[in-house]
């Protein structure tokens, strides 16, 4: 019943966001041109369109977003914002990335770790708020991935994506910063904002289960298949102490919604970056399925803090000096093409 | 008419000798209207007996009913209350015997008579009626949007094509405002005036009068006595369409749809200078809309819009 009243609050078309992402839209400038007329009409947006629109339509569209990112590849054209140094202690933005799938990965001593593949598409920083506005000590970036069709986005979604001058994005995730790692909106971020052997945070939406029982969701042992058990093979049984609490305690293990959360895993190793398609290759598996969107952040875990530090900060800029190779390898990693041992 | 002393040529408003008081818009306004009115009730008031006329319906869905109305009273509009009511809301034009007719005019005679709207597969005398309209509606808008010290001549606007991007309507503004430039702000000011009218579903009435009625009317505007006397010239039987929405009357060049409801997106999107004249500096504001049936989405529009900013004409 609960959640029935968070889906009638926010009426029946919108989608319901939790945390800052709600507080973006809201935040959006420029108030638009109230229509006294009530426009809710229930159509498609190429209904009234004859097909060669519709043909110039999905033509241009791309060619637009091309445009719009063209022109951010060197951001330093216009006023840009002054870049600071790393200093420890210092949180700079992540990354939004799409999961392609896993593959193995050996080190030179010959062990086989497996790796998953996140390729950062199209990712832009879209907003900055200063922490008055994020009423939090430190200040946050808004930064949004992968390009989608403009005709499946709201007005009010459409106006903040033009004020960032950038195409519009499926995901938005919002990164706290520390005041010398801000961005400027509409600034690209690049897979080689990470290098191979820092440590990364990969937060995602996990694959759903839909209402799972207690077995699949906490790995209960339920009843035995035969023995006389009467229609009792993968309930909880019993559902806490008895006679003294008299109670069933909150948070009690039981049936329920399993999957489709966002959950975090930590510590993460980055062992290669290539720089051409984008793509990060990181330790481990990582929550949600393939072709998800996954936010990435250096690691908050204190054991891995010395492998972070000196990071390309606030990113890595594309018009920057620094000329990268095609692939970034970590040194512990074994390379096929590498030339075999040889005896002097 | 106010002459100078030798009876000559009418003066402009803002040529008056000082002695002469010159109306504000607002009085203007309410003057031409009580004469539409009072001329409107004079030939309601010229049908004595009420004669009987059919109609034959050239409606899909209704092909070849007969409707017998009243001659000099019932107009396209009426004939369509008696099919559904998508019929008389859709419907922008009527085309009896094959030509266009406003639905507010009265029918004459026996004739047949199509419903024209938005989704038929030949709809060019509804585009261009609803292009017309819409530049009405624009001048309409820009006649009572200055403040009273500033004076609004409107002029006669150019025909231009649907495909052209934006409709357009000249006028020229008091010479105080020569450097004025409009502002985003400004545009949306107007654009929301604009949405009033149409919230209010005001219908076009059409008044056909006579050359020498249609000059007493517009008596304080010598360019607008100009307009209503090529007009009379062009008109094959020597009579003077008059248009009324609201209180504001004025003369178009063609046919214009029912309703302001059938605007349902409408944006003013530009004004540009086009060099001084003999009146003063000359303007043309643009505009954009889509009626009711042909709703854009919000992205298709904008880019719309974007064309309509251009000059055009």
């Amino acid at each position: 019943a609960r959640r029935l009243e968070w889906r009638t609050a926010y009426g029946p078309g919108q989608t319901r966001r939790r945390g800052i992402a709600n507080q973006c839209l809201c935040l959006a400038s420029c108030p638009p041109v109230q229509a006294l007329r009530n426009l809710r009409t229930a159509t498609w947006w190429d209904e009234h369109l004859s097909q060669e629109n519709v043909d110039f339509l999905k033509q241009q569209v791309p060619e637009e977003y091309n445009r719009l990112t063209a022109s951010k590849i060197n951001p330093l054209k216009d006023e840009p914002w002054p870049r600071h140094e790393w200093e420890p202690g210092s949180r700079r933005v992540g990354l939004v990335g799409v999961k392609l799938g896993m593959m193995p990965v050996w080190t030179k001593d010959g062990e086989r770790h497996v790796v998953t593949m996140l390729q950062v598409q199209d990712c832009h920083v879209i907003q900055y708020i200063s922490k008055e506005e994020y009423k939090s000590k430190t200040a946050a970036l808004v930064v949004g991935a992968k390009n989608v069709s403009p005709f499946y986005r709201t007005e009010k979604q459409m106006e903040m994506f033009r004020a960032a001058g950038v195409p519009p994005k499926q995901k938005l995730s919002v990164f706290k910063v520390t005041d010398n790692a801000i961005i400027k909106p509409g600034t690209p971020l690049y897979a080689a904002h990470f290098r191979p052997g820092q440590y990364v945070d990969v937060t995602a939406k996990t694959i759903g289960k839909g209402f799972q029982g207690v077995m699949k969701r906490y790995g209960f042992g339920g009843q035995p298949a035969s023995h006389g058990q009467t229609k009792t093979h993968r309930r909880p049984g019993a559902s806490g102490p008895g006679g003294d609490p008299a109670k069933v305690f909150k948070g009690k293990k039981m049936p329920g919604q399993m999957g489709n959360i966002y959950r975090t895993t930590f510590g993460l190793k980055v062992w290669r970056v290539n720089t051409k398609y984008n793509i990060l290759y990181v330790h481990g598996s990582v929550p949600g399925h393939r072709n998800c969107l996954v936010k990435v952040r250096d690691t908050n875990l204190p054991t891995h803090c010395e492998k972070n530090q000196q990071p390309p900060f606030p990113t890595y800029f594309a018009d920057g000096d620094e000329e990268l190779p095609e692939d970034l390898y970590d040194e512990d990693m074994f390379r096929f093409g590498d030339e075999s041992i040889s005896v002097v | 008419v106010s002459t100078d002393p030798q009876g000559a040529v009418p003066l402009r408003a803002s040529e008056l000798p000082a002695a002469a008081t010159r109306l504000s818009t607002a009085e203007l306004r309410g003057l031409r209207n009580d004469l539409f009115s009072k001329e409107q009730a004079r030939q309601r008031a010229l049908i004595t007996r009420t004669e009987k006329i059919e109609v034959t319906l050239e409606v899909p869905g209704h092909q070849g009913t007969l409707l017998i109305m009243n001659k000099g009273l019932s107009t396209p509009r009426c004939c369509a209350r008696h099919l559904t009511e998508w019929h008389v809301n859709s419907s922008a034009l009527a085309l009896v015997d094959g030509e266009p007719w406003p639905m507010h005019r009265p029918l004459t005679q026996n004739c047949s008579l199509a419903l024209l709207h938005f989704k038929m597969e030949d709809p060019h005398h509804v585009n261009k009626a609803y292009w017309r309209s819409c530049a009405a509606l624009l001048g309409q808008v820009l006649q009572n949007a200055f403040k009273e010290e500033f004076s609004v001549e409107l002029l006669t606007s150019p025909e231009v094509p649907v495909t052209s991007g934006a409709f357009c309507c000249d006028l020229v503004l008091d010479s105080q405002l020569d450097s004025w430039v409009p502002s985003e702000e400004a545009l949306r000011s107007l654009t929301r005036d604009a949405h009033q009218l149409i919230q209010q579903n005001l219908p076009w009435e059409p008044l056909q009068v006579s050359p020498s009625f249609a000059i007493k009317i517009f008596s304080h505007s010598s360019y607008k006595q100009k307009e209503v006397e090529e007009r009379a010239a062009e008109s094959a039987s020597g009579l003077v369409t008059l248009y009324r929405c609201g209180d504001h009357v004025f003369v178009s060049g063609g046919h214009l749809v029912a309703r302001t409801g059938l605007c349902s997106q409408y944006d003013v999107t530009a004004i540009h200078n086009l060099g001084q004249t003999e009146l003063g500096l000359l303007r043309r504001a643009q505009g954009l809309s889509l009626p009711v049936q042909l709703e854009a989405h919000h992205t298709v529009w904008r880019k719309l819009r974007g064309r309509a900013e251009r000059l055009v004409g």
